[in-house]
């Protein structure tokens, strides 16, 4: 799957932020800890025109997972 | 001589319940909107709730329709606990489907501070068949009780209050997976009008988190996401067996009315 590769730097100005009332950014870090944001087709038509359609110029980039964390209770 | 007619038809004004028109309401104001249908539906969803006495052990129901965030975000039982997507998810008349990767569903709904410890179910209507290490919806405080519905490949790790959990054989990933707790040492968990387990799991206490749909909110880092379609969620009181199976009819008849029945 790929996303969007963002600096850490991106990544603060948007964790969190509100792009529609009921939406908001959410950011992942891959396995070498470098962050990454995902977008759906509905996301992109959002921000298209807005002031973060700058992530969409940002490197479309594969993404490779971190090791999951043990399962919760298991 | 000029004759003008006119077709004059009895004008049939449609009333739907109060609860479910607040409903319809709040989507509006959102900025969302609802077909006949998925209005047709939700209204007879909430009076089959009522019907079966199980109305009032909601505290927050997401039917997932209209086909946007500000539709899907709206809690059909109050103006409480609206929900908050974050990027990644796609939005259909079908349901709500997240990534796998990043994103969740924040209800906004403290399991300690809105739920009772011994008596809690949470419930999703999963579509798809999507199978990995994935949370349908839950939460946990930090090393503390769990709050959740999860599927591990073909087993579900489930939790309601406790830090232990139960290993269910689940054949199927799609359909109405519920998990309730009852009393202090009674779990269950259906899938449909099945019940999967009974347990004597005792409670040992109530998550500090918010509740996620999608995911799961372990203490504040978001784990397991999933990326199966999700067409309802509730979270409430412990529903017994019999009030589970009107529950269910409830809701397939619901997502039949839909044609998004699995």
């Amino acid at each position: 799957m790929k996303g969007y590769q963002l600096t850490i730097e991106q990544k603060e100005s948007i964790q969190g932020v509100e792009y529609t009332p009921y939406q908001f950014f959410n950011c992942v870090q891959d396995i070498n800890n470098v962050w990454f944001t995902f977008l759906s087709d509905s996301d992109i038509v959002a921000i298209t025109d807005s002031e973060w359609s700058w992530i969409l110029e940002c490197p479309l980039v594969e993404y490779v997972p971190p090791t999951p964390p043990p399962f919760p209770n298991e | 001589m000029l004759t003008v007619g006119l077709n004059l038809k009895p004008r049939v004004k449609k009333s739907f319940d109060s609860d479910a028109q607040a409903f319809f309401t709040r989507v509006t104001v959102a900025g969302g909107t609802l077909s006949a249908t998925e209005k047709l539906a939700t209204n007879q969803l909430v009076l089959d709730l009522k019907s079966a006495g199980i109305w009032t052990s909601m505290k927050a129901i997401y039917p997932m329709v209209g086909a946007s965030a500000s539709a899907c975000a709206q809690n059909l039982k109050s103006a409480s606990f609206t929900g908050s997507f974050s990027s990644g998810w796609t939005f259909a008349s079908t349901g709500v489907t997240p990534n796998g990767t990043s994103a969740f569903m924040n209800t906004g709904l403290i399991a300690n501070t809105n739920l009772t410890q011994n008596s809690t179910h949470l419930s999703s209507y999963i579509r798809t068949t999507n199978i990995g290490s994935q949370v349908y919806m839950g939460c946990s405080g930090a090393a503390g009780p769990s709050t959740n519905l999860i599927y591990l490949l073909n087993f579900g790790f489930i939790a309601i209050n406790t830090s232990d959990t139960i290993a269910t054989s689940v054949v199927g990933q799609n359909g109405l997976f519920l998990n309730s707790r009852t009393t202090l040492t009674n779990t269950i968990q259906y899938k449909n009008a099945t019940a999967l387990t009974t347990s004597a799991q005792t409670s040992t206490g109530i998550s500090t988190t918010q509740i996620y749909i999608g995911a799961y909110n372990n203490n504040g880092t978001t784990a397991f996401f999933s990326n199966n379609e999700t067409a309802f969620s509730s979270i409430g009181n412990g529903l017994n067996a019999t009030e589970e199976g009107n529950f269910y009819t409830a809701v397939q008849t619901f997502n039949t009315t839909l044609s998004r029945q699995v």
